[in-house]
């Protein structure tokens, strides 16, 4: 039996009320956006200490997800699971939409959007070096790699499709690991430098992507009607609790490293400070205990539900993750000298909410949800079977 | 079937593979040009800047040399002036009282130029009522329409044989301007002369007057001493004139070959005590003591100057007997609260370490018996030698401007200047006093000696900067006209009836001279550097308009002297040097200075250096007050008189002045005010220094809202746990708290003076800004 | 070719602030608002912090005026993806205005808080000027009269005197120096080439304990600060 896939019909009231709700949001989320660039970014809630804001954290978060979705796609391609195939083709077209969203996140975080070009100047008119340049080559690439690999996906070219699988995944790999080395080649900022940050930030991505696999995959099933296999979620569940055990090992190493001289200051401050809630509260709970508990129950996780509620947390979680990272990582103040330094120059940052940045943010993630209807609308995304069955049957039961 | 259904669906995959391809293509069609179109639409401010071509060739540039006035220092400056616009404000070489360099404020005095809140035209008050908060509603007159109603009101106060009801302020303006001021006051016939010196210092000169018969500030050859002992002195914050201590400090330290060794004495750990080699924290107002108890090591291990004080002192036996049989460090030290160890060792490294300077600051003398402070303070430098020495005190030269022409006084002006003056100075309230700031609001108030009728402020703000503001404030209410000649609207000009808009210092001429400091005589000029700033016009040009105006005797005082600012200046300062150097140069230097000039430098009656002052005691003699034996006029220590009870007020309040306070009544300048507080890291705001342990007693937390209440106002600040400060002393900067214009300093903190008691030092009329005691608590 | 770096005095810095206020006029650097400065959001080119130690009576502040270090390692240039800040070969580590994107990145690396970024635009009248320094690039100066938000800017060394200077064939570090060098009232700033063993720099750091801010960062600072 073989498996087609197909588009959704998109006709329904509920289609287009969705539809209109995620265009207005996103055109609120534009107007934020040239607010912010035309007045400049005071309008933000970034300063001179907190220079990175929501947007970078969306960014970095939306990259992990589109890594980690394109890495699990390829059990289906490259390492030919057939029970993952139907999922396949949205992990892929998600990942698409995801690293776009990430591009948009940039853009909207520069001083100057008008000049992004400037990052894709590669070895012409960018330093090599910095991490941020490198990962022009890393997006760029992977955008038009995740393009041209949903294209063979469409065309069904196998062999070619299983080598634009390994590219992909080793491809997606480097993405998220470039995005932690920017992160963890700055001496400057204990909380972020670190050699582990590259694998942390992978195993985040793919945690993420997975939990945000899982949520969309049953979600998308559900609204458009079509019974899904539970195993495939189960299974995927328990490589979700693989993952978030695997995470949370690298993030306690880090951590623990860190409580050791020098620059502990910075670390215990994230553990006991201001934002330790963003640790503690986000990271720690949302991301990894609480899904472990769930995931390793023996009756939750085996129920979809239980599933779905690990998988949200996880997807907050590693928001907070992201959060914890950013903002506390350049909020602890600079020691210039040893010594107490008075006033503002010794006092830690803080990172007010501010409206502009708020709807801006979510902008970003309507206009990456209006492209996900568009695409289902209009792209052979989602399974369908033989029978006219919306769902196949697996081979094997697992 | 199946056949054709596969075709089918391989047709339907067929079809939809191409839309497929084509929204692909489409999609990313669009992506390219979006990538594109960045680089042809250019969204940046492009046309915000000229072409490079345009703005190379158009810009003209001149360095024009003048002085600054953002405080009493007036240092030499260059200014850089582009197309008419003053961008740039450094130090003019030629000048030597502080060898070129200029202080921080001076390159505030472009945002002093550019301030936003100030007035381009007379503005005239159409509100009678006056007070904080109330709005004048200022209508704009021409400045004809000005100078009639302020001349009719000058006319008709000679007319009706009293002139001396008009009372004239002025605050910081350039000496030319306080040349003019005098000369009309003479001219017109008032005695009433107010100066905001009742504010700064008086005491530091009745102790040298006392001392040396020289009632001005103190000179010091900062260049070659080696030892200085800075009693509440904060030499590199607040001490005039600043730039010279500032260039002088980095000299002494670095650049001579004997590091010059610097303590400092005073209960808040200053900017000062922290660049000193060792900061004595002392109980406030005992500073007096310290002093005597110093004299008593150095008089007791004979460690003073033998060969000074037999040959130019007089006094020294009676003074040696009073200081060893009252001040024994041991006694002193309970008092002041420093160890008598302490005490013996700073008086012999002070007395060994040749030459030393005993260095007195506003905080130590502005109390109410400071006079004899100041003194006690002054004699150490004679005990051991330093009197016009290198490296010891020094005599100011003065300046021997161009003589005005004699002036023209008529029988109105004569009995004016007779009637006695409004501040009680010179009288038995205040024997020795030049002028009594702050007893003026009294006065208006009681109508003692005798109702005003009229009153003209030259950029005046005394009800700032004065203690117990509110009294001020009534008293400027009370005033019947009052006339306010400044830049902007400063809270004294919000009492006025008429506001005159003048120049501020980079828009108008003058001449101008540093306080004593170098010894060696310096004037600097003023020139504009740029044209005034609407139809504001310099001091000096509006009261020779007045005169002019007023003709008779008043006019002709004002006459062959220029007849305008800059004929004025040229007038004043031709015999010193040509005029075109002195416009290039921007300065002119006196010959260098002449030490040891002992037989003519002292004005006393026995015309020697006096340990028992012969000037004070004639003079209280001479009003009855005095008796003619005594200890009276030996410097002493007395106990401070404190305003408010130890009980009920457990802290004495330290209002202090940081640098950042531009003193020409406004604090609008952004610049100066994000940088208000080094020693703290924040700007923008008044931070209540209370030591942390004292703190913690009161169970507050660092950087909450608490009130200072004195027996007489509260005001609200943030409490900062502080390691510098005394802890029976709670200190806050003077300087914001300002109500009445300017984004940049409206509502920005508090201001202290308006807590502060009022109380004198009765021999110098010196308001005493340092003996108010409060209470701190939780707001 | 020179390399120029910067030499505090600590025994004769006052803390006066006078080397922040003449970069401020100097360079045109806008001002912040009250709000803007507990929001972190204002602009300094120099700053000058107090560091305390100790209990009261024995207590001790330092205040130290910190500049950008122009560091020979700067964790600057090697983050920023536009080369928009790179090291000029005599040492001076430029902001180019036109290149930057304002990708803040430089901010996060910067260990010694030298760099702000430029958030909105300045409406005051009082910036707009003909005159200020020209920003360089390697395709030649472009006048920047007024700043454009949305790029970082930080202390230059003032290279529009120092460039200026070598073209009149003027001693750079005794007849030009930058501003704050010009205008610190105690002369605690010295200004020359680190290289020249005849400059008074490098007497100065011969002569006279010098430690440089976060050594352990390996960031090689050129402003040196002389000890008490």
């Amino acid at each position: 039996m073989a498996l087609t896939f197909s588009q959704i019909e998109g006709k329904s009231k509920g289609f287009y009320i969705l539809l209109i709700i995620l265009a207005a949001f996103t055109l609120i989320g534009f107007i934020c956006f040239m607010v912010s660039y035309i007045t400049g970014h005071h309008v933000l809630g970034t300063s001179n200490i907190i220079p990175w804001g929501m947007p970078i954290i969306i960014t970095i978060y939306l990259i992990g997800l589109s890594a980690g979705s394109l890495i699990l796609s390829s059990l289906t391609y490259v390492f030919k699971k057939e029970e993952y195939r139907p999922i396949s083709r949205l992990a892929v077209f998600l990942a698409i939409i995801l690293i776009f969203g990430a591009m948009m996140g940039i853009a909207l975080d520069l001083g100057r959007p008008e000049k992004s070009w400037r990052l894709f100047m590669f070895f012409v008119l960018n330093n090599m070096r910095s991490m941020f340049a490198v990962n022009g080559i890393l997006y760029g690439g992977y955008f038009l790699i995740g393009i041209v690999y949903l294209g063979a996906i469409f065309a069904e070219k196998y062999r070619f499709i299983r080598m634009m699988g390994m590219l992909a995944v080793f491809w997606a790999a480097l993405v998220h690991m470039g995005t932690g080395a920017i992160f963890g080649f700055i001496a400057t900022r204990p909380i972020f430098f670190s050699p582990i940050k590259p694998f942390e930030f992978l195993a985040a991505a793919m945690v993420s992507g997975l939990a945000l696999l899982i949520i969309a995959v049953v979600a998308i099933f559900k609204f458009t009607k079509r019974d899904f296999n539970k195993t495939i979620i189960f299974s995927l569940g328990k490589l979700l609790l693989t993952l978030i055990i695997l995470l949370a090992v690298m993030v306690l190493v880090d951590k623990l490293t860190h409580l050791y001289s020098p620059d502990r200051e910075p670390i215990v401050w994230l553990l006991t400070g201001t934002y330790s809630w963003t640790f503690w509260g986000l990271q720690a709970g949302l991301a990894y205990i609480l899904p472990i508990v769930l995931l390793a129950h023996p009756r939750c996780g085996m129920t979809i539900k239980g599933v779905i509620v690990a998988a949200f947390s996880v997807v907050i979680g590693i928001f907070g993750e992201r959060f914890a990272l950013v903002i506390p990582g350049t909020a602890y103040p600079l020691p210039f000298y040893p010594g107490k330094i008075e006033g503002i120059w010794g006092a830690a940052g803080s990172f007010p909410i501010t409206p502009v940045e708020s709807f801006m943010s979510i902008g970003i993630f309507t206009l990456m949800g209006l492209f996900l209807l568009v695409g289902l609308k209009y792209l052979e995304l989602l399974p369908v079977g033989q029978t006219g069955q919306q769902a196949p049957q697996p081979e094997k039961k697992i | 079937m199946k056949k054709s259904n596969m075709s089918r669906s391989k047709e339907m995959k067929q079809t939809t593979l191409k839309l497929d391809r084509r929204t692909f293509l489409k999609l990313s069609g669009f992506a390219g040009a979006a990538i594109g179109a960045n680089q042809i639409i250019r969204l940046d401010t492009a046309t915000a800047s000229p072409s490079p071509k345009n703005s190379q060739s158009a810009l003209e540039e001149k360095w024009i040399a003048t002085s600054c006035l953002n405080c009493q220092a007036r240092c030499a400056t260059r200014v850089r002036v582009m197309n008419g616009k003053a961008v740039k404000i450094t130090g003019n070489p030629y000048s030597q009282v502080s060898e070129g360099k200029i202080c921080p404020r001076a390159h505030i005095g472009l945002q002093v130029l550019y301030d936003p809140g100030r007035i381009r035209t007379p503005l005239k008050r159409k509100n009678n009522e006056k007070g904080k908060g109330i709005d004048p509603k200022w209508v704009p007159i021409s400045w004809d329409q000005a100078f009639d109603e302020i001349t009719n009101r000058l006319k008709k106060l000679r007319e009706d044989g009293e002139p001396n009801t008009l009372l004239l302020f002025y605050g910081l303006t350039t000496i030319s301007i306080e040349d003019m001021i005098l000369r009309f006051a003479q001219a017109f016939g008032t005695p009433n002369l107010i100066s905001g010196d009742g504010l700064d210092s008086e005491t530091e000169k009745s102790g040298n007057w006392m001392a040396d018969g020289h009632y001005t500030h103190t000179a010091y050859d900062l260049d070659h001493t080696n030892y200085i002992l800075a009693f509440g002195a904060d030499m590199v914050e607040s001490i005039k004139p600043l730039s010279r201590f500032l260039r002088k400090w980095g000299k002494i330290r670095r650049e001579k070959p004997n590091r010059t060794k610097i303590v400092v004495m005073n209960p808040r750990y200053s900017l000062t005590a922290a660049k000193a080699d060792e900061w004595i924290p002392i109980n406030p107002g005992t500073d007096g003591a310290l002093a005597m108890a110093i004299a008593h090591v150095i008089l007791s291990e004979e460690l003073y100057h033998k060969a000074f004080i037999k040959d130019w002192t007089v006094g020294f036996d009676s003074y040696k007997k009073w200081v060893l049989s009252q001040y024994n460090p041991k006694d002193v030290s309970r008092i002041t609260g420093i160890q008598p160890e302490v005490i013996q060792r700073i008086a012999r490294e002070f007395a060994q370490t040749q030459p030393a300077i005993a260095l007195r600051g506003k905080e130590s003398i502005n109390w109410p018996d400071g006079s004899f402070t100041s003194y006690a303070i002054f004699c150490l430098n004679a005990l051991v030698g330093s009197i016009d020495v290198p490296g010891g005190v020094i005599y100011q030269e003065s300046i021997r401007y161009n003589e005005m022409p004699r002036l023209v006084e008529d029988d109105i002006a004569r009995k004016g200047k007779a009637k006695p003056d409004l501040d009680f100075r010179g009288t038995d309230k205040f024997p020795a006093a030049k002028v009594v700031t702050n007893q003026i609001p009294e006065s208006l108030l009681e109508n003692t000696p005798y109702p005003i009728e009229m009153a003209i402020g030259f950029n005046s703000n005394f009800n700032m900067f004065a203690p117990g503001t509110d009294r001020w404030d009534k008293a400027l209410k009370k005033l019947p006209y009052y006339v306010h000649l400044s830049p902007f609207i400063s809270e004294m000009a919000l009492y006025a009836d008429l506001v005159l808009p003048s120049t501020t210092f980079l828009e108008e001429w003058g001449y101008d001279h540093s306080p004593s400091g170098s010894g060696f005589a310096e004037v600097k000029i003023k020139q504009p550097v740029v044209s005034p700033y609407g139809s504001s016009r310099s001091v000096i040009d509006i009261l020779f308009e007045i005169t002019r105006r007023l003709e008779g005797g008043v006019a002709q005082s004002f006459a062959n002297m220029g007849d305008h600012a800059e004929g004025f200046v040229k007038f004043r300062t031709g015999p010193l040097i040509p005029w075109t150097d002195f416009l290039k140069k921007g300065v002119w230097i006196g010959k260098d200075y002449e030490y040891r000039k002992y037989d003519r430098i002292f004005h006393t009656p026995s015309k020697k250096f006096e340990f028992s002052s012969g000037n004070l005691k004639s003079l209280l003699v001479k009003m009855k007050k005095g008796k003619e034996e005594g200890l009276d006029y030996l410097p002493h220590y007395k106990e401070a008189k404190f305003l408010g009870e130890k009980e009920k007020c457990p802290f004495v309040l330290l209002p202090y002045q940081p640098l950042m306070v531009i003193e020409n009544g406004s604090q609008n300048y952004p610049w100066a005010q994000e940088i208000f507080l080094p020693m703290h890291g924040v700007g923008w705001e008044t931070l209540v220094e209370i030591n942390s342990e004292t703190a913690k007693a009161l169970k507050l937390k660092d950087g909450q809202a608490v009130w200072i209440e004195s027996p007489f106002q509260k005001i609200k600040a943030k409490v900062k746990f502080s390691e510098g400060v005394h802890p029976g002393v709670v200190a806050i900067p003077v300087g914001q708290g300002h109500y009445s214009y300017g984004k940049w300093q409206k509502g920005i903190g508090v201001n202290p003076n308006e807590i502060i008691g009022v109380d004198y030092d009765h021999i110098s009329g010196q308001a005493a800004f340092f003996n108010t005691r409060v209470k701190v608590y939780k707001a | 070719m020179p390399r120029w770096g910067m030499v505090i005095d600590q025994d004769k810095c006052i803390g006066c602030q006078a080397c922040s206020t003449a970069c401020k006029s100097e360079n045109n650097v806008p001002h912040g608002s009250p709000d803007e400065q507990r929001l972190r959001k204002d602009i300094y080119w120099n700053k000058v912090i107090a560091v305390t130690s100790g209990k009261y009576p024995k207590v001790n502040t330092e205040p130290i005026s910190m500049p950008c270090m122009h560091c020979d390692d700067a964790p600057c240039v090697t983050v920023c993806p536009a080369k928009a800040t790179y090291r000029r070969e005599d040492g001076i580590v430029v902001q180019d205005f036109r290149r930057c994107i304002g990708c803040k990145y430089c901010i996060v690396a910067c260990p010694y808080g030298a760099r702000s970024f430029n958030s909105k635009e300045q409406e005051e009248k009082e910036y707009l000027r003909q005159d200020l320094p020209p920003d360089r690039s390697v395709w030649g100066q472009w006048p920047f009269p007024t700043r454009t938000h949305g790029v970082v800017e930080k202390c230059t060394f003032c290279f529009h005197r120092i460039d200026q200077g070598i073209k009149e064939g003027k001693k750079i570090g005794k007849e030009v120096v930058p501003a704050c060098v010009e205008d610190c009232p105690t002369r605690a700033r010295i200004f020359g080439d680190l290289d020249d063993t005849h400059s008074e720099v490098s007497s100065l750091l011969a002569s006279r304990d010098w430690i440089r801010l976060r050594e352990g960062l390996d960031t090689k600072p050129k402003v040196y600060y002389l000890l008490k």
